[in-house]
């Protein structure tokens, strides 16, 4: 494919946003401070605004805050040049004073790699719980805070079962809190407490957001999710490779979605609830496969059970977003056909892997 | 019928017991054998694994590139393994010239406390579209709780399963079973056993991890492998078959591949020595029992000391300068004793 690729994500950040922009009005000419800017959530909220500037002149002033913003120019050139994005390199946990005009804050820091998790469980710790204080402790010195979005999981439930139903705001199970493997959802859940902390004894306007799982542009590769391996393997030529019977379900939300998700709750959403972010349409891994099969430029094959084993989960993680689209009126406007589509075009372009473009 | 996913390192494993000397005709000949066989995993290579040739833990006979050439040449249904120690095999110079060979699978190992240090070395396998499995050795060294956490990491790297080592012989059934049952929880990936025969009980133990969850083990001809050897493999498919197991290997052809393995591999048949016996009770490195003969002939010492002294230290593999080091002590004292006698 030869689209461009900056203008390819503008229409795809319109799609998104819709037609009708008066739920996002409140945020013309706006600050918006934006945490973890340069990580894929970042990044496709940078994308959606300059979307906003550009096409609708909403003239929103952007400041992403981002242990990495020095690699921004390198991933993406055409929103780190924009003079309407402001980079500071700056750790979450360490941020004393914010920029004193900031009348939105969006806190995405926190890395949901797991392999950060398990190799360095107390730094991960600490930028959940101890950046989100910070954080909120600055926030509440802003004269002009309008509202603060914290970016939570949908992993702070616990397990769903492959037969539970989606799982709604309210649906906890208990996690074991002794266990490193549970220790980003609870880093999560006590960041998520922490929140609830500021604004009932600070009174801070801040809600949180729970997100699932994600496609898109400025998707790693590297990263240790299935998609991802599956995209990987795809541009490698194949064969994908599905540990397990492939009967495991997930949904995935694509970036613009989310970003536009993200705006809109930023705006609309109520002080001290959690929403859910992801799509409610839930798909097999196995199915998952063979769609990126299809999109993939060399149509890979697709191994199914590639090792024997008695303890791969056939789970389910798929939100209920009921709550999301009668508080603010939100719903999923890009398919996954048309994400995975993005994706691979994009990751064709973009990624190290040489891939294989024969048909 | 339950599946089992057998994997061979006898041409890696093995080459502990030789000195890493065995030679391409060799390898040739068991490739072959095993192949035809239908052996799932035939590993090669040095017995520290790729670019593990060295001064310290004894040369090859041959390159890695010449021991994966001819492998490679001889499988052609089974998959070609290597075991990668990212302190040996570093992933530019080794692992990517070994998979452009034509590696199936790479085991990644680290001694158990150590998963960190397989992060880069299980991507790039991943990246490069390989199979990729994680190995754990020494793992008595270590409780199922912190042996789970290394195994997390392993698995979040991207590894498709982890292998257990019992590298010292040291289990004794209830050890595999309270280890492998906790990593098939914590894990969502396949777990592996890999055992060492120095208390007579690698079958038996290799048995124990499967009926607590594994899928995965290794066996090696005639128990071809460092100090008492590993789990005999025509033992264990012939047992496997007795007790319903699928592992897609047809027994005849596994008895003759054992067969040649005698004839063509080994100077002598992996027994259990005395040596072995205090290396499994000391929960030393299997590997270490040739050179802890050698160094304590040398120093005029009992190896049986020096290996209770290496336990007692907690040496593990690449620490092989240290035997020297505790034998040298070992006589030292034994001669200020006899100073003071006289």
């Amino acid at each position: 494919m030869t689209t461009n690729q900056p203008e390819a994500l503008q229409s795809d950040c319109a799609r998104s946003a819709g037609q009708d922009l008066r739920g996002l009005a409140p945020l013309r000419k706006g600050k918006i401070l934006l945490t973890g800017g340069t990580g894929f959530v970042g990044t496709w909220l940078t994308e959606m605004i300059g979307f906003l500037n550009d096409r609708h002149n909403f003239q929103i002033s952007l400041t992403l805050l981002s242990r990495h913003a020095s690699s921004f120019p390198e991933r993406a050139p055409h929103l780190a040049s924009r003079a309407d994005v402001n980079l500071v390199e700056s750790d979450v946990r360490n941020v004393a004073d914010l920029p004193s005009e900031t009348e939105w804050i969006i806190h995405a820091a926190g890395n949901p790699d797991s392999r950060t998790h398990f190799s360095s469980p107390v730094r991960t710790m600490e930028t959940i719980v101890l950046g989100t204080q910070t954080l909120l402790a600055a926030a509440s010195r802003l004269t002009p805070l309008q509202k603060v979005l914290c970016l939570s999981s949908g992993l702070v439930y616990g397990p769903q079962h492959r037969d539970d139903a989606p799982l709604g705001e309210q649906a906890f199970s208990a996690l074991n809190c002794n266990s490193l493997a549970n220790l980003y959802p609870e880093a999560k859940r006590a960041a998520e407490m922490v929140t609830a902390a500021y604004r009932s004894q600070f009174g801070l306007p801040v809600l949180n957001a729970r997100l699932f799982a994600f496609v898109g542009p400025y998707q790693l590769l590297d990263r240790p999710w299935a998609i991802n391996n599956f995209f990987s393997d795809a541009l490698r030529g194949g064969p994908i490779r599905v540990q397990g019977s492939g009967d495991t379900v997930r949904s995935y939300m694509y970036g613009s979605d989310l970003a536009y998700w993200l705006l809109r709750l930023l705006v609309s959403g109520k002080i001290g609830a959690a929403y859910n972010v992801g799509s409610p349409v839930g798909i097999s891994l196995k199915d998952l496969a063979v769609k990126v099969a299809e999109h993939a430029p060399c149509r890979p094959l697709i191994d199914l059970n590639t090792l024997p084993a008695a303890n791969i989960p056939c789970t389910r993680w798929l939100p209920d977003v009921t709550l999301a689209k009668t508080d603010c009126d939100l719903e999923v406007r890009i398919d996954l056909d048309h994400a995975i589509c993005r994706t691979i075009e994009w990751q064709t372009r973009h990624s190290e892997i040489p891939t294989t473009r024969s048909l | 019928m339950r599946k089992v996913l057998i994997s061979d390192p006898t041409l890696r494993d093995g080459n502990h017991a030789v000195q890493h000397k065995l030679n391409l005709a060799q390898i040739a000949a068991y490739a072959r054998a095993a192949d035809k066989a239908g052996i799932p995993i035939v590993e090669v290579g040095h017995g520290n694994g790729l670019a593990a040739s060295s001064m310290q833990v004894g040369e090859s006979a041959v390159s890695d590139r010449e021991m994966l050439t001819t492998a490679r040449e001889n499988l052609r249904q089974s998959k070609l393994s290597i075991h990668v120690m990212p302190g040996f095999a570093t992933i530019k110079r080794d692992l990517g010239p070994a998979i452009d060979l034509g590696v199936d699978v790479a085991r990644v190992a680290c001694h158990c406390s150590e998963a960190d240090i397989t992060q880069r070395h299980i991507a790039y396998v991943r990246e490069r579209g390989k199979q990729v499995f994680g190995v754990l050795m020494m793992t008595h060294m270590l409780t199922k709780e912190r042996l789970a956490e290394e195994a997390l990491k392993m698995e979040s790297y991207g590894a498709e399963a982890i292998m257990l080592m019992d590298s010292a012989g040291a289990f004794l059934p209830t050890d595999v079973a309270e280890r492998v049952r906790t990593l098939v929880q914590a894990l969502h990936i396949p777990v592996g056993f890999h055992a060492h025969n120095n208390l007579g009980m690698a079958v038996v133990n290799s048995i124990t991890a499967l009926e607590s969850g594994a899928t995965i083990l290794d066996g090696t001809a005639r128990g071809f492998g460092a100090g008492a050897g590993n789990t005999q493999i025509e033992v264990l498919v012939a047992v496997l078959n007795k007790m319903g197991y699928e592992t897609g290997i047809d027994l005849y052809k596994i008895l003759d591949a054992a067969d040649l393995a005698e004839r063509e591999l080994m100077p002598a048949i992996p027994t259990i020595k005395s040596t072995s016996i205090v290396s499994g009770l000391a929960g030393v490195f299997s590997g270490f029992a040739k050179h802890v003969d050698r160094v304590s002939l040398q120093f005029h010492v009992d190896p049986r000391d020096v290996f209770f002294e290496l336990g007692r230290r907690g040496i593990v593999a690449g620490q092989e300068d240290l035997i020297i080091e505790v034998a040298n002590a070992l006589s030292s004292r034994r001669s200020d004793a006899l100073a003071e006698v006289v």
